[in-house]
């Protein structure tokens, strides 16, 4: 995958499912919480191995994320990342408590509600990129991670290490009007579920 | 300010004394220092996967803990570092994320981890200390004139090896 050049158009495809995706994403999240939601046009790119943390703040800002596998036509993870701040946000939205700012790591009601927040966005990712392409994904339990960024990313790098060293990004932020919780998800496959991704929309035979 | 000379992901590096080496953010990949009681050098490889065969895009040797340490060896010997008196620090190879299910992939850190013991033992080069495994991301730091390894993670406190 080294040196991959998309083409604009491949680009354009991926960013219109990135968008799709997302759309659906925040309005199951904005059901949730009651509000509004915006988001940003995803960005979609290649990104070095070494790259990666940098999306997410550096390799030793604290970050939580959840991670699910999904498998079916084509093969990948999907991680939703929190920067620290933006987790305690996300949390006194939903649970109404406080956090104070020198707090690494959550109790065992917060994680879970990490996780199902993560769960709801993830899922109806997939299931509209799954839309789209005909294709039948299915999603495993997802996981949680609270750490640096750098070692929570070695998950999917070890994992896409093995066919590459670069990772398909379609970072998709999401924005919401008063509250401002600002995460990210990040879809990861390797070459050939992309490939995949384009022949189920005819643009690649 | 002390020179501290950094190492990325897949990635190896030399160090000459009095410097330091480190490397950011070990999840599941396994940092392994090797120095010597009488070499002022050292050198820090930041392994990803534990084998380069049956890989089909292994390009990047320093990606994989086989072909990595065959050359950072190969790399302090020619500074004249003898073998014999080579040793290693190692840390990392945890297991980040919990599943349900058991994955392959899940349990990279463990098979990394007996991944460099066993080349290790192959070149007869003793590991002198090591923090694997478990659960939690580490930052190394080494320092080419006391030997020591410092590990830092998260809401932990620092522990030097």
């Amino acid at each position: 995958m080294t040196g991959r050049k998309l083409t604009n158009m491949e680009l354009d495809i991926l960013k219109e499912i990135g968008n799709i995706g997302m759309g659906n994403a925040t309005t199951a999240l904005s059901v949730m919480f009651n509000t509004s939601p915006r988001m940003e046009v995803p960005v979609v790119k290649f990104v070095d191995f070494n790259e990666l943390a940098d999306m997410v703040g550096g390799p030793e800002a604290i970050v939580t994320a959840v991670l699910t596998h999904f498998k079916g036509g084509i093969n990948g993870m999907i991680l939703f990342i929190l920067t620290l701040e933006e987790a305690k946000k996300l949390l006194s939205l939903m649970l109404n408590k406080t956090y104070p700012d020198d707090l690494v790591s959550f109790d065992h009601m917060d994680k879970s509600a990490l996780k199902e927040t993560a769960n709801i966005l993830m899922s109806s990712y997939i299931s509209s990129i799954g839309t789209l392409t005909n294709l039948k994904l299915r999603t495993e339990p997802p996981a949680i991670c609270i750490d640096m960024a750098g070692s929570v990313l070695s998950m999917p790098i070890s994992e896409l290490g093995q066919v590459g060293d670069q990772a398909l990004i379609i970072d998709s932020k999401f924005l919401d009007n008063e509250k401002s919780i600002n995460g990210f998800l990040m879809f990861v496959c390797d070459e050939e579920s992309s490939d995949k991704i384009f022949e189920s929309l005819g643009i690649r035979c | 300010m002390e020179e501290v000379t950094k190492v990325g992901i897949a990635d190896w590096k030399l160090c000459k004394a009095p410097g330091k080496i480190t490397t950011i953010g070990l999840g599941s990949c396994v940092g392994i220092v090797i120095y010597s009681a009488t070499s002022d050098y050292c050198g820090l490889l930041h392994i990803l996967l534990p084998s380069s065969k049956d890989i089909k895009n292994n390009a990047n040797r320093a990606k994989f803990a086989d072909t990595g340490l065959e050359d950072l060896i190969g790399a302090l010997e020619q500074q004249g570092m003898r073998r014999s008196t080579m040793r290693a620090k190692i840390a990392g190879g945890a297991a980040m994320f919990q599943f349900s299910t058991k994955t392959e992939i899940g349990s990279i850190g463990d098979r990394n981890i007996q991944a460099v013991k066993d080349i290790l033992a192959g070149y007869n080069i003793p590991i002198v200390s090591e923090d694997t495994g478990r659960d939690y991301g580490r930052t190394i730091v080494f320092d080419s004139v006391t030997k020591d390894l410092t590990i830092y993670s998260a809401g932990k406190t620092e522990k030097r090896i």
